[in-house]
């Protein structure tokens, strides 16, 4: 089983890399969302092996770590999961949804500013916001500063 | 008096939390959002300070166990008079660069969300300083970065945009490198509570055992995360290329405090955990002369190639940019000389290099309102404009090179002298050398920009500069003040650092705060050994380390 996780971690990795290292924004946003999911799993790697074998020889899953649940009061561990793993990759995976909201955000206002989605098209020199958008947003602002 | 300060930690975390929400319902009403902004940072410096006053001369440690439960569970905040004297410097920076942002900032930008966003960068920066375990460094750092990230797009024009990718996409990457290594770390040690790893390091070293093989990659990982944030050698290059195309006192704020956050978290990580120091009479681990090693070199090229950099350019914010990074090699250089002296150094020197810098940013964006450009060909005859900017300028310039009585001299001093001690002479003298350039890279903008004739100045008359960007120099004046006041009263500040160094280099006191008294009874740690040793046991980890 943490083969199984370890060969998943290394291929997700490798695909977000390569997504990453592309031209197109839309990749890099899909990569860094996949290199988020990669840093999870190998977080969930590290919680030990999901399986445990009781005295009767029978290979089951680790119970969720509830007081009361463990088959073996005096090694807890031996059949429960350990929850503080999966704690962390909770948070973890509240912050890249955060991460990830900014970039498809960024994404847009980039698409809106250069019209292309490519990074090569960036021009070297400043145009500023697109004319369109810059009186867009200039009467949102006279709005908001008129109310 | 302040009755119990470990209640008052948390204050540091939520006072800017509670601004960044109230200024977020009044975004629209400028001045409200202002007076927010002001009290909310003003609070926090004079809280800091006073802190600072109560914690450097007994040395003492306050912790606060978050919901009481206690530290290897829990989630622990721990101020001592490092953290005590770094929240107290960023405050004073973003204080700074906040009065300044009054007169310069784009009113359109600063609708667009500047106050919320720089509260809650500043609660990112506080937490980081505070916290006791490696995976909330890592929130914290997520927090500080994402309203970086959005700091950095504001006003969105196509250069920002372009350089944001670089600056968001490198970090996203060693912020998921830092959850995997801080995964890692809990699966091999059992905690993720630096004084908790700190004490196994510590009692694996007094048994004369090695660390497993993985922990050394665990600490090149992390030295890694923290290096790209703090701008170390390799991973340093996202850095000249963001911070010039923001608003001056965005960039004068970032300039101030980003990088120095990851200096801090290797200041604080590296001498409790990865490279911690042995008991006397036991060698040091192939780990710590691994990763010393690597620090050492990093620091020899972050400081000198950086100011090779700076010395080329002829862009005022190019050239400050990219001295941030020499002088983070200052701090590094503290950090690889790791005694106690150094580390103090290294302590004094990020306090006054976080006021210096943003001051010298902020100073750039009048001479740019003068001008009209930051570009060195086109400025000239400043002093002769503008007196007083030429003074505040100078002096916060004199303070970044290190003349001796202002204040980058003393952290300077302490930092090359001891490694010079230490044997690391090479680093040392590197280090004068990047002082030398470093004067003459300031100086090239001062003649340039002030002395020198020069084309005649474009953009406004001298008296519309002056009275426009009142706020502006407000803000300057009293960065650099307090430049000036690091610098004469310098031996008050160093008390402060000294107890800094000591802790942080001998991290009994750490350990015990956060763990309480019984956890320590198996450690023996560096200065409890004083006693001579029975003969076959001065070198136990050699004996045991040729067992298998």
């Amino acid at each position: 089983m943490t083969l199984v996780t370890a060969i998943c971690v290394a291929v997700t990795a490798a695909v977000s890399i390569y997504l990453l290292l592309s031209r197109e924004l839309k990749g890099i946003a899909m990569g860094t969302f996949l290199i988020g999911h990669a840093a999870n799993l190998s977080i969930l790697a590290m919680s030990g092996e999901p399986v445990y074998t009781n005295e009767q020889g029978e290979t089951t899953l680790k119970l969720p770590p509830i007081l009361g649940y463990g088959e073996d009061p005096a090694n807890p561990l031996a059949t429960m999961v350990d929850p503080l793993p999966q704690a962390l990759i909770l948070t973890a995976i509240v912050i890249s949804f955060g991460v990830m909201g900014f970039l498809l955000a960024l994404i847009v206002a980039t698409g809106r500013v250069t019209g292309s989605l490519d990074l090569d098209e960036f021009d070297d020199d400043p145009k500023g916001l697109h004319p369109e958008d810059a009186e867009h947003i200039e009467q949102n602002d006279s709005e908001a500063a008129s109310s | 008096m302040i009755p119990d300060l470990a209640n008052l930690i948390v204050f540091f975390c939520l006072l800017p939390l509670c601004t960044a929400l109230l200024s977020v319902t009044v975004v629209n009403n400028r001045w409200a959002s202002r007076i927010v902004g002001l009290l909310g940072l003003t609070t926090t410096f004079t809280t800091a300070v006073v802190c600072l006053t109560q914690l450097a001369p007994t040395g003492h440690i306050a912790v606060t166990q978050l919901g009481g439960w206690s530290a290897p569970y829990g989630i622990t905040l721990v101020m001592d008079s490092f953290s005590a004297l770094l929240i107290a410097a960023a405050s004073a920076v973003a204080l700074g660069a906040y009065v300044h942002s009054f007169s310069t900032l784009d009113p359109r930008v600063e609708r667009r969300y500047f106050h919320p966003l720089i509260h809650m960068l500043i609660f990112g920066v506080n937490l980081s300083f505070l916290t006791g375990d490696l995976f909330n460094l890592f929130v914290a750092f997520e927090i500080m970065l994402m309203s970086s990230y959005a700091l950095l797009c504001l006003g969105a024009s196509d250069q920002q945009l372009r350089h944001a990718y670089k600056y968001v996409l490198l970090n996203i990457l060693a912020s998921t490198i830092f959850l995997m290594t801080a995964g890692m770390t809990y699966g091999m040690l059992g905690t993720l509570n630096l004084a908790d790893m700190a004490r196994i390091v510590a009692e694996n070293q007094a048994a004369g055992k090695d660390m497993p093989a993985g922990f050394t990659a665990l600490g090149v990982m992390f030295l890694f995360v923290f290096g790209l944030k703090g701008a170390f050698f390799p991973l340093w290059f996202w850095l000249p290329d963001t911070y010039w195309t923001l608003p001056i006192a965005i960039s004068g704020l970032f300039g101030g405090l980003l990088t120095k956050v990851g200096v801090y978290a290797i200041a604080r990580t590296f001498p409790l955990i990865f490279a911690q120091a042995p008991p006397t009479g036991i060698e040091p681990s192939d780990m710590r002369v691994l990763i010393m090693t690597l620090i050492a070199a990093s620091a020899a090229f972050t400081m000198f190639l950086a100011v090779l950099g700076a010395v080329s350019q002829h862009h005022v914010r190019r050239i400050l940019s990219i001295h941030v990074i020499s002088q983070v090699g200052y701090m590094v250089f503290g950090i690889a000389v790791m005694t106690g002296q150094a580390l103090a150094g290294c302590a004094f020197y990020m306090v006054q290099h976080m006021v210096v810098k943003c001051s010298l940013f902020l100073c750039c964006g009048l001479m740019e309102k003068h001008a009209g450009t930051d570009d060195l060909d086109k400025l000239g005859s400043l002093l002769k404009r503008d007196l007083g900017l030429g003074v505040l300028f100078f002096v916060a310039a004199m303070s970044l090179v290190g003349l001796p009585p202002l204040s980058g001299f003393f952290g300077k001093m302490v930092i090359i002298q001891s490694g010079w001690d230490q044997g690391l002479w090479w680093l040392a003298i590197l280090g004068l050398l990047t002082g030398a350039l470093t004067l003459l890279s300031m100086l090239k903008i001062w003649s340039y920009g002030f002395w020198n004739p020069g084309p005649a100045p474009t953009a406004e008359p001298a008296e519309t500069v002056r009275s426009g960007n009142r706020a502006a120099y407000i803000g300057t004046g009293m960065l650099v003040g307090l430049a000036l006041f690091l610098g004469f009263c310098a031996p008050v500040v160093y008390e402060a650092a000294f107890t800094a160094g000591r802790q942080l280099y001998n991290p009994t006191d750490y350990v015990q705060a956060v763990l309480g008294e019984q956890q320590l009874e198996n450690i023996k740690w560096r200065d409890t050994i004083t006693a001579p040793v029975d003969p076959p046991q001065t070198d136990p980890s050699l004996a045991l380390r040729s067992e298998p």
